[in-house]
């Protein structure tokens, strides 16, 4: 109950923080440092749309032990991730080979997912429930059957819709769901106060030194994309950074073979990759089946990085610290191991010292957006 | 596959590594079979520029650059008949450079042969090269194509022989590309006389492909984008039927056609040159049909460079670019028009920023 | 005091007699004036070159030339720009220290380094007559 009002205030109060909401077509406006939410022609945002998309994101039915819903691994309280699961538990706590992306600002995404094997937020929402180790149902017909007659979804349908019964489809659904998503938005952190706001004050001496070496020595700002009035942190493309890939260097060309062979269909993907942890090392490569892809990865957010440890696809990079020094090593996270033959070419060697690495850790702090900083009395286990 | 120390005595022997099955799919590259008996592929790989700093260091960019050519190369599903590197392994031609790049070669799991760059030959003359990979210039056929290599990257004697103090100096002068002390590149009388001997024997009707470091045109002298004699070569070339001339140095996508000579330069591994027309102080003969390659993001080390591979159908050579942090290009022969053309760019109006942005 | 306006009076005969013997006032120049200037920043563009194509600006032994042959590719012209690759809009020596930092894997120089005004006066120099076009991707 308290979960669901937080996130209920959250949303409606972002919402209010933001603007006006958006009629159909129309961009909503968005926090300090970041551009307005793209709002798909398709999909235009309403108060109900958005109030039945949350309470479908906290729907625990919608799975085959009744106790997963998103929130499950994109929880609000843990920056809608589930920090500090390595990978992410789904029904019966069945493991896949992903660690959980953040809600938080997935909305500016272009693809969504590691391998941005989905085009929106809204085929997002179709995947994790009938994947076996997320929600583990088999089909979509216990969610369309109680999205029909539930009497409180049934109400909601017909009100946001004007769909009832069988005119209520997965496409609904998902409409609703990404329309919440949508609201989970958050920029105003302290490095947006100081960049696009005008505070000298807001960064701390070592933080500005941080930032200083974040476009400079440390090699950051290309990938994790800053502009000159809003900050997304994210290129939108993939890139193999020497994560993961390295585990199976020796083995590329079977794995990549038996993948193409196993693989017909977008689903099986979802569980084929999140079932065989060597074989979803190889990332973008399995959608696009280019070379250029061979253990790619989309880049995320830096927003909010402070509070969503552990880092990387696979969640194998416990802290920002360790994050640098793999970055420093020029892809390999410990010296001297062998460095991947399709290191992208935007990673190598950075010859930082151990003080303009901690610079950059405490830069990333400056990242978090107030309503996601741990507050006082909260565990300090991040 | 294990990975051993191989080094220039493996590659010598042209070694063949454990064979991993690539299985692999090639990507968009269509082979039309005219007579499927005359069919195959090469992979071509060139322009590493292997440069040493100190000890056991090297320039870690154009590391990168070969070891992944050579890594992607190797997984390719239709397996290439040979490998062609096309010159310019190293950047100042010294025996650290050579065999550093040698050892990054003899991981490739095919028969591979080589073109001499000037960067090989200026330190001296290409003796230490000749001693890691054979002879200069030659000949060979295969699935009846005649193919012939040159060293394209000669010059005056008095250049090469009376006008620098020391063969490192040399070296240097023809590193530097727009290096006013430089001296234009030429096949020389020698290896006409040679070349003309090997193609007497040689029916008119047979594919004949020539692979040179330097364009066998001129394009633009400033650069050494340049082949001093270049008539005189395309004058021996003329009889035949059906030749291409496949050539590097340039660091970038070129084609052209002239008369029954089908040009096309193939991606450095290292790094990617401008187009002359970007040196605004001077004039050049870019050919026209050449859609550029994207401008390169300098920050991605890969950008702008790449690899290739050729299929043979029919005589002409269709180049597949396999260009990292962009779109793949194809460059085929086009019989109704008979000139080399960009499979999606070619018409003006289906070019994309990247390409017109310069 | 008397000696003192004394003084100055001369100081400014003085100027006036040596601006006479110039033959000039204080704000005209003359041709040979600019030809001799012309050559004080030729000397720099020399030395620019010089740097282009030198080993020893970064740390690997990479020169600016080795990429960009006669400055090419360099685009003087289209600064200041949004400068992807720093996150913001900069101006033309940013990028040269950006090149410094990254290919040549070096250390900026700062902004009023001499090498810097070499580099950037070589830089511009071949491109001259191309318009400006400031802010051009």
């Amino acid at each position: 109950m308290r979960k669901t009002v937080f996130v209920v205030l959250l949303g409606a109060g972002l919402l209010a923080a933001a603007g006006v909401l958006s009629d159909a077509g129309e961009e909503q406006l968005a926090p300090l440092g970041l551009p307005p939410v793209p709002i798909p022609e398709d999909n235009p945002q309403t108060p109900e749309k958005i109030a039945l998309g949350e309470k479908l994101y906290n729907e625990t039915r919608f799975s085959t032990t009744g106790e997963v819903g998103c929130f499950t691994c994109h929880e609000p309280e843990k920056a809608f991730t589930d920090s500090p699961l390595k990978v992410s538990e789904g029904i019966e706590k069945k493991t896949g080979t992903r660690n959980s992306p953040t809600v938080i600002n997935s909305a500016y995404f272009t693809t969504q997912f590691w391998d941005g094997r989905s085009p929106d937020l809204e085929d997002q929402a179709l995947q994790p429930f009938i994947n076996p180790v997320e929600h583990g149902l088999v089909d979509y017909e216990p969610i369309l059957t109680i999205v029909r007659t539930d009497p409180e979804y049934a109400e909601a349908f017909k009100e946001v819709f004007g769909k009832s019964r069988d005119g209520i489809t997965m496409r609904e659904v998902t409409l609703a769901i990404a329309a919440f998503e949508r609201t989970v938005i958050s920029g105003d952190s302290p490095f947006d106060r100081y960049y696009f706001g005008g505070e000298e004050d807001a960064l701390t001496e070592q933080q500005k030194r941080g930032f200083e070496l974040y476009l400079n020595e440390g090699r950051c700002v290309s990938c994790h994309v800053i502009e000159q009035t809003q900050a997304l942190f994210t290129d939108n493309r993939f890139h193999n950074i020497g994560v993961g890939i390295n585990n199976i260097q020796n083995d590329i060309p079977k794995l990549a073979g038996n993948f193409l062979e196993a693989d017909r269909t977008l689903s099986e993907v979802d569980v084929e990759v999140l079932t065989d942890p060597r074989t979803s090392e190889l990332g973008r490569f399995a959608i696009s089946h280019g070379f250029d892809d061979i253990g790619s990865f989309k880049t995320p957010t830096l927003r909010n990085v402070a509070v969503t440890a552990p880092y990387m696809h696979d969640g194998s990079i416990e802290t920002l610290k360790d994050v640098m020094i793999h970055y420093n090593n020029g892809g390999v996270t410990d010296v001297g191991d062998p460095v991947n033959d399709f290191l992208s070419g935007g990673i190598r060697p950075l010859d930082l010292d151990e003080d303009q690495i901690d610079d950059l850790v405490e830069f990333m702090e400056a990242l978090t957006s107030p309503e996601f900083e741990p507050s006082a009395d909260e565990a300090e286990g991040q | 596959m294990t990975k051993t120390n191989l080094n220039r005595r493996d590659f010598l022997k042209g070694a063949a590594s454990v064979a991993a099955v690539s299985t692999l799919p090639l990507s968009a590259v269509e082979l039309a079979f005219a007579d499927p008996a005359m069919n195959f592929t090469f992979a071509y790989i060139s322009d590493s520029h292997i440069q040493h700093i100190k000890g056991s260091r090297f320039v870690n960019n154009w590391d990168r650059g070969l070891i992944r050519a050579v890594a992607e190369t190797n997984l390719l599903q239709q397996k290439p008949d040979f490998v062609m590197f096309g010159g310019d392994l190293a950047q100042l031609g010294t025996k650290a450079e050579l065999d550093h790049g040698a050892e990054m070669l003899a991981k490739l799991n095919y028969k591979t042969r080589m073109v001499m760059g000037e960067h090989d030959y200026y330190l001296d003359l290409g003796e230490y090269w000749s001693d890691l990979f054979g002879p200069h210039w030659y000949s060979f056929d295969h699935k009846g194509v005649h193919f012939v290599v040159l060293n394209s990257i000669l010059t005056f004697d008095k250049w090469t022989f009376d006008r620098w103090p020391t063969a490192e100096q040399r070296m240097l002068e023809m590193a530097a590309l727009d290096n006013p002390n430089g001296s234009p590149f030429m096949v020389g009388e020698k290896q006409r006389a040679w070349l003309a001997k090997d193609l007497a024997a040689i029916a008119k009707d047979t594919p004949v492909v020539v692979f040179s470091h330097s364009p066998i045109q001129k394009i633009y002298k400033g650069w050494n984008f340049w082949t001093d004699d270049a008539e005189q070569v395309q004058a021996l070339l003329k009889p035949f039927e059906d030749v291409s001339v496949i050539y590097g140095h340039v660091h970038q996508i070129q084609y052209n056609q002239i008369g029954n000579i089908s040009f096309n330069a193939v991606m450095a591994t290292a790094w990617p040159w401008p187009y002359p027309r970007s040196y605004a102080q001077a004039e050049s003969h870019m050919p026209k049909i050449t859609v550029p390659m994207n401008r390169a993001d300098p920050f991605f080390e890969r950008d702008a460079t790449g690899w290739q591979f050729i299929n043979l159908k029919t005589g002409r050579v269709d180049l597949e670019y396999n260009l990292y942090d962009n779109t793949d290009r194809t460059v085929a022969f086009n019989p109704a028009t008979g000139k080399p053309e960009d499979t999606k760019y070619q018409a003006e109006d289906d070019r994309i920023a990247p390409q017109i942005q310069y | 005091m008397a000696k003192k306006q004394i003084w100055a009076a001369c100081a400014v005969v003085g100027a006036a007699l040596i601006l006479v013997g110039y033959g000039l006032q204080a704000d005209e120049f003359t041709d040979q004036d600019v030809v001799r200037w012309q050559g004080e920043f030729m000397s720099v563009v020399a030395e620019g070159q010089a740097l282009w194509g030198s080993p020893d600006l970064g740390t690997n032994g990479v020169a600016c030339g080795q990429c960009h042959p006669n400055a090419a590719n360099t685009h003087p012209e289209t600064y200041p720009k949004f400068q992807q690759q720093l996150g913001g809009v900069v101006a033309f020596r940013d990028m040269i220290n950006w090149c410094l930092m990254n290919p040549l894997e070096g250390e900026k120089l700062e902004l009023n380094d001499k090498r810097m005004i070499a580099l950037e006066a070589y830089a511009t120099y071949e491109r001259r007559g191309v318009a400006l076009e400031p802010g051009k991707h």
